[in-house]
């Protein structure tokens, strides 16, 4: 069959160093040693697993400055087959909306470059602001399906892919039109190591740099200005809901049970 | 002078280092307890490449250099500090370039190419029951017949003998030892010859021996009866054997200094923090001065330690390139084993001081690492034999016995 696959990826500071700050509170990003994104790698893997299954080219797309891309040639040793780096002062500062406007308008052109896409994974989050948006952003931004948060991609045809999903306390399945955005967990997709031979020779596969001209970016909404998201303050958030999973073979007494359960959380029924 | 590596080695690093972190260093204890390096194991190093290192890229090998060849074996010394994994490494390393340097084309197409794969492990078979520092002592002969050599007797305390024998555990096609016997024995130094020999030959029975330490890697005898060759087999020319070994030896003894100079730095980290966590007369006992200075010290010598070994790979590689000779690079790799089997030795027993009775126990890693390094005491020449070399160079050969 054959699949296009883009994969994006990102640099984020290493996990493993020390984290830097600046004054203001702030990551200081230029003083720490960039790594691919821990999270990005288990979409890398997952379209290996792909490419291994059923054939095809993968192409590692990332908005980074161009000196990260040290960092982001773990993903073409680990067997992404072309990059293309999207590298420009002027999307300094692009917050989540402006960043996915970007990464969708380089998705775009790939797209008319390769003719056919079938699918954009990325990781569910990057390390170091965990969003999650960007996924779920560009799917709106080209207007194609996006499922986020994929723990398993089950099956895929020429025009669709069924995918498992993580939801709180659970999980579900869906059969999704593609091309699609597949923004995946990090669980089944354990990451390959890749090999010292692989390692020498992501120096020698291509790697594409464009600026937001050649890719047709609005220069106005992208980096600071083009940016609508203030940061006010950052806090961890607390998950006070609790699940439970009822479950009976006869449905009847499931409904009793349920309602049941319902009536003890104090929930009125008639 | 500069000690900067490049992003390249950088990277090589990271991907051993992971795999290290992940896979090995929380199974060390089971190497020790099972007396074996489980299988997966071995297979990921050889999927990762770590059997290829060196060996040019014409022979499926990486075409690297020693030094990144130690910074690689740096890694897998941090993950295994009971160093088995490093005999693994570093005795394939060396005798398969010496087999891949000396060796007809035929065994480079044969037996190099399986090896850089991981298919195949090469080890070393000098010493005998009756010959270890003294090779002239060895009883093993080779007897040219028709197309080959058949060769007789029996070597003794060699490392890798169980991995070798059994095909299909460790690796593929088991593997084979660089072996010396006489060709003619009444020449001396002069009439040893190398040869390569698959441990699979049915000729080949092999004894284990219980090893002290680093027993993830096994270590025994094995008889030769009778067991034929091909010409091809031979490697380098008649006569050279002796020569060819001690230029194997100088490779060995450089990724043992290393082995030795980073599994005592990494043994000295862990007791360090111990010191932090563990109290006594009310305060940790990382703040008494007493253990402070000692740990200093063996630092210090174990940093002299680890840029000397770096030093004997440099000139590893000078000597590939042509910048030194033979006997420059020998003085090197004599001094920087003996000096850090005994910087080793010395930070592991404080070390274990440190850590109390915790420290007297097989699960306990600086333990480990101190039954390792012992063996260096011995295996791949003693250090009385580096002394030796180290004062012959200094002196001149008309000063030693
Ligand atoms: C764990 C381990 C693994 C090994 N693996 C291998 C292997 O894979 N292949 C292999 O071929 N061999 C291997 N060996 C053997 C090793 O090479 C020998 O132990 C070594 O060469 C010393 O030989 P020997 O044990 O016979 O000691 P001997 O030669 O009997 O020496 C005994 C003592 O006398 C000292 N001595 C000898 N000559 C002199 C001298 N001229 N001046 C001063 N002192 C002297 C020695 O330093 C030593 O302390 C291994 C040994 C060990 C411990």
């Amino acid at each position: 069959m054959g699949l296009n696959i883009v994969v994006l990826v990102k640099p984020v500071p290493d996990p493993k160093e020390p984290p830097r700050f600046k004054p203001d509170g702030t990551l200081d990003r230029l003083a720490m040693k960039l790594a691919l994104n821990p999270y990005d790698k288990y979409a890398v893997e997952a379209a290996l697993q792909l490419k291994e299954a059923v054939g095809g080219t993968i192409l590692g797309v990332s908005m980074a400055p161009p000196h990260a891309l040290d960092a982001l040639r773990e993903a073409l040793a680990m067997g992404v087959d072309e990059f293309v780096l999207l590298a420009d002062k002027r999307l300094a500062g692009s917050d989540t909306l402006a960043t996915s406007y970007a990464l969708s308008m380089v998705v775009r052109k790939v797209w008319s470059n390769l003719g056919k896409l079938d699918l954009v994974l990325c990781g569910v989050e990057s390390s170091d602001s965990n969003t999650a948006h960007i996924g779920p952003q560009i799917a709106e931004w080209l207007g194609i399906p996006g499922v986020s948060y994929v723990d398993k991609i089950l099956e895929v045809s020429a025009e669709a892919v069924k995918v498992k999903k993580i939801i709180e306390g659970g999980s579900m399945t869906l059969l999704v039109k593609t091309p699609a955005v597949l923004s995946i967990a990090g669980t089944t997709y354990v990451p390959r190591i890749p090999t010292l031979r692989d390692v020498l020779s992501a120096r020698r596969k291509s790697v594409t740099t464009w600026n937001i001209d050649e890719v047709g970016i609005d220069p106005a909404r992208v980096g600071l200005l083009g940016s609508p998201t203030r940061v006010v303050r950052m806090w961890a958030a607390e998950v006070k809901r609790k699940g439970k999973v009822i479950s009976d073979q006869d449905p009847d007494r499931l409904v009793d049970e349920f309602l049941e359960e319902l009536r003890k959380d104090g929930i009125s029924l008639r | 002078m500069d000690f900067t590596i490049t992003k390249e080695q950088e990277e090589l690093k990271a991907v051993v280092r992971e795999f290290a972190d992940k896979h090995v260093f929380p199974r060390v204890v089971e190497f020790e307890a099972n007396q074996e390096i489980p299988p997966e194991i071995v297979k990921e190093m050889a999927r990762l490449g770590l059997f290829g290192v060196v060996f040019p890229e014409e022979y499926e090998g990486l075409g690297l250099d020693p030094i990144t060849a130690g910074l690689v074996l740096e890694e897998l010394v941090r993950g295994d500090p009971e160093c088995s994994l490093a005999v693994a490494f570093l005795v394939h390393t060396s005798w398969g370039h010496i087999a891949c340097k000396y060796g007809s084309e035929e065994l480079k197409e044969d037996v190099i190419k399986r090896a850089a794969r991981g298919d195949l492990w090469i080890g070393i078979a000098t010493t005998e029951p009756g010959a270890g520092s003294d090779l002239t002592g060895i009883s093993v002969t080779a007897k040219k017949e028709g197309e080959g050599y058949v060769l007789t007797g029996e070597k003794a305390y060699i490392s890798g003998v169980k991995e070798a024998k059994e095909k299909g555990t460790w690796f593929k096609d088991g593997g084979g030892h660089v072996t010396l016997a006489y060709t003619d024995k009444t020449k001396g130094h002069r009439g040893m010859t190398l040869f390569f020999i698959p441990l699979t030959d049915p000729g080949i029975t092999v004894r284990l021996e219980k090893e002290f330490g680093r027993k993830g890697w096994s270590f025994g005898s094995f008889t030769i009866n009778e067991v034929k060759v091909p010409e091809f087999y031979r490697i380098g020319d008649e006569g050279k054997g002796f020569y060819i070994a001690m230029e194997g030896f100088d490779h060995a003894r450089a990724y043992i200094a290393l082995t030795c100079a980073v599994a005592g730095k990494r043994a000295l980290e862990i007791a360090a923090e111990y010191t932090k966590q563990r109290r006594a007369f009310g305060q940790p006992i990382a703040k008494f001065q007493g253990v402070q200075f000692q740990l200093a010290e063996h630092w210090s010598r174990l940093e002299a330690a680890h840029a000397l070994a770096y030093k004997a790979l440099w000139a590893l590689k000078m000597e590939q390139e042509g910048k030194l000779n033979r006997f420059e690079v020998t003085k090197i790799a004599a001094s920087a084993k003996l000096f850090a089997v005994e910087a080793a030795k010395a930070a592991l027993d404080g070390a274990m001081r440190w850590m109390g009775a915790f420290a007297y126990t097989e699960e306990n890693p600086v333990a480990l690492a101190w039954k390792a390094v012992k063996s260096y005491d011995w295996a791949e020449g003693s250090l009385d034999i580096m002394r030796l070399i180290v004062a012959r160079e200094v002196l001149g050969k008309e000063y030693i016995g």
